[in-house]
């Protein structure tokens, strides 16, 4: 259960939200029936406009919550109950085909490791304009422009050269914005960015939280950033969402969570992180 | 991304040189290949003859030539329907699995049990001559290395994030597999393609040779070479030796590039 049912229920009730999980469990079954509960009512909101952080450490259920929200999980997923309402439609009650209308199209989602989550025997531009014209009856040359643009957007540089270049021909910085650029180009209205600046030099990394930031400001693009890091929280995210053991642990605005951590999981995490002296 | 070694270019030479000819010969031949008396009977190569002739006084340079677009095409037919079909079913049995996937591997399984050649001569010696036959019984031979082979690469690719990330663009499971996982899995089956290309023409020759295949009296290499064998006794060697050659540069050199490919596959991998 989450332990911070007041600021969820707050936000809840407000009409700014995006997307709101609630009482979500599940679990796996093993090969042999065995079932794993990894997931324990977990209950969160994302108000529009904004960039929560879901954290927590590996294997607290980060990822398979947000797979649930894109409806991704491996068959041997097994929901117990719980909702997962994305502008007011529950998404665990649509059928396959609807789904696939919401994914990359409304909802999209960046890997850590843009490298493999690019498909290597095409070129940038292909995989960008693949996708527009997938959501979008528009014609190759029109979903090419579309896929300059949204290079441009990324700020990538050189966009006409990066459209021909193969993902193994990018630096990682590059791959990533080239990955962030194939989820904007039908312009969602969420993003899910898990683990998007691990593993990329510090530099590289706090240009692509620049982007991400900015393109909050800018064009209000609702983010849910998954993170084990509470440096670059406390840099980028309005909101933060804390989970350990498949449970949510606290929610609230970001400087509450810095600076007057409630629960003792959210004390270590900070404690932990190189912000320490933000929370004391 | 291509190999870059000396014996993928020499092959590749080869082989389209033998495509030139096969095209060539569709259109143009010195003397009819069927026609008889253009010359000496037995004559020894001549600038006339270059290849020489035989018993009835056929050119032999005329009706090798002729042979080109016959063994060429039909290699090329087998192993194009081979690479499509076994590339398409071991795709789909790999990355659906389940009762398919089962059913498919222990057929295929009872299709390798036969020894391949004499498999093939019996299909053809019941089915009856005909390049459509040969061409369907050749294919179904190799098919079992295609099918496992695609069913391989998709089943160790299709839990790669791009594969997942294809999914969550919204695309639909046979969207990712066909759009996103085949064109990863297309180099080894190539290269797999172009080796088993060698094996097909030799195994056309061979067909040829005991006068299974394709109907009596067109011209073909196998069945050259078998009509030239009494005459080697006796010295004429050029009626047997020649389409020989064909069936030999033919094979070797698909090995020899399907050879360059796989090393350029594993040294890619590694």
């Amino acid at each position: 259960m989450s332990s911070d049912p007041p600021l969820a229920a707050e936000q809840a009730t407000s009409t700014d939200v995006l997307l709101e999980i609630a009482d979500y469990s599940g679990g796996f079954t093993s090969q042999t029936g065995v079932f794993t509960h990894v997931l324990n009512g977990v209950a969160f909101s994302v108000a529009r406009s904004t960039i929560t952080a879901l954290v927590g450490e590996t294997g607290s259920g980060k990822t398979v919550t947000a797979l649930s929200i894109l409806g991704l999980l491996p068959r041997t997923f097994r929901r117990i109950s719980g909702s997962i309402l994305f502008e007011g439609r529950d998404l665990l009650k649509l059928d396959d085909e609807e789904l696939r209308a919401v994914r990359g199209s409304q909802i999209c989602m960046v890997f850590q490791d843009a490298r493999t989550a690019l498909n290597p025997v095409f070129t940038i531009g292909t995989q960008i304009s693949d996708v527009s014209r997938l959501h979008q009856r528009v014609s190759k040359k029109q979903a090419r422009n579309t896929a300059v643009e949204v290079l441009d957007r990324v700020r990538i540089p050189d966009p006409r050269r990066c459209m021909r270049q193969y993902p193994h021909e990018l630096s990682g910085g590059m791959a990533q914005r080239a990955q962030l650029a194939m989820a904007l180009v039908c312009r969602p209205r969420l993003l899910i960015l898990d683990e998007p600046t691990t593993g990329l030099d510090v530099t590289i990394q706090a240009d692509i939280l620049e982007l991400i930031v900015d393109l909050n400001r800018n064009e209000g693009m609702t983010t849910l950033f998954i993170t084990h890091d509470l440096g670059i929280v406390a840099e980028t995210c309005d909101a933060v969402v804390v989970m350990q053991y498949g449970e949510v642990r606290e929610t609230g605005t970001c400087e509450q969570i810095i600076t007057s951590p409630r629960n003792a999981y959210t004390q270590m995490l900070i404690a932990a992180s190189r912000f320490q002296g933000v929370s004391e | 991304m291509l190999p870059r070694s000396l014996t993928f270019f020499l092959a590749l030479a080869v082989i389209c040189m033998l495509g030139i000819a096969a095209i060539l010969s569709a259109f143009w031949t010195p003397h009819p290949p069927t026609a008889l008396e253009t010359g000496p009977p037995f004559a020894s190569p001549t600038w006339a003859h270059p290849f020489g002739t035989d018993a009835v006084g056929a050119d032999i340079f005329s009706r090798t030539l002729s042979a080109t677009h016959v063994d060429v095409g039909i290699t090329i037919a087998v192993v194009g329907l081979a690479l499509l079909v076994g590339t398409i079913w071991g795709s789909i049995i790999g990355f659906y699995g389940g009762w398919a996937d089962a059913v498919s591997l222990r057929l295929l399984q009872v299709l390798q049990s036969f020894p391949a050649l004499l498999l093939a001569m019996l299909v053809i010696f019941a089915l009856g001559n005909g390049i459509r036959n040969v061409i369907l019984v050749v294919a179904v031979i190799p098919l079992p290395d295609y099918v496992r082979l695609s069913r391989a690469e998709i089943r160790s690719k299709k839990t790669w994030q791009f594969a997942e990330a294809a999914r969550l663009t919204g695309r639909r499971p046979i969207g990712v597999l066909f759009r996103h996982l085949v064109p990863n899995s297309m180099r080894p089956l190539v290269a797999n393609a172009s080796i088993n290309a060698s094996w097909v023409a030799a195994t056309v020759g061979a067909l040829g040779f005991v006068g299974l295949g394709i109907e009596p009296g067109s011209v073909e290499w196998g069945s050259m070479v078998a009509g030239g064998q009494a005459a080697v006794g006796s010295g004429g060697w050029w009626i047997s030796f020649f389409p020989g050659l064909g069936i030999f540069f033919l094979s070797a050199a698909f090995h020899l590039l399907g050879d360059a490919l796989t090393d350029a596959d594993i040294s890619r991998r590694s």
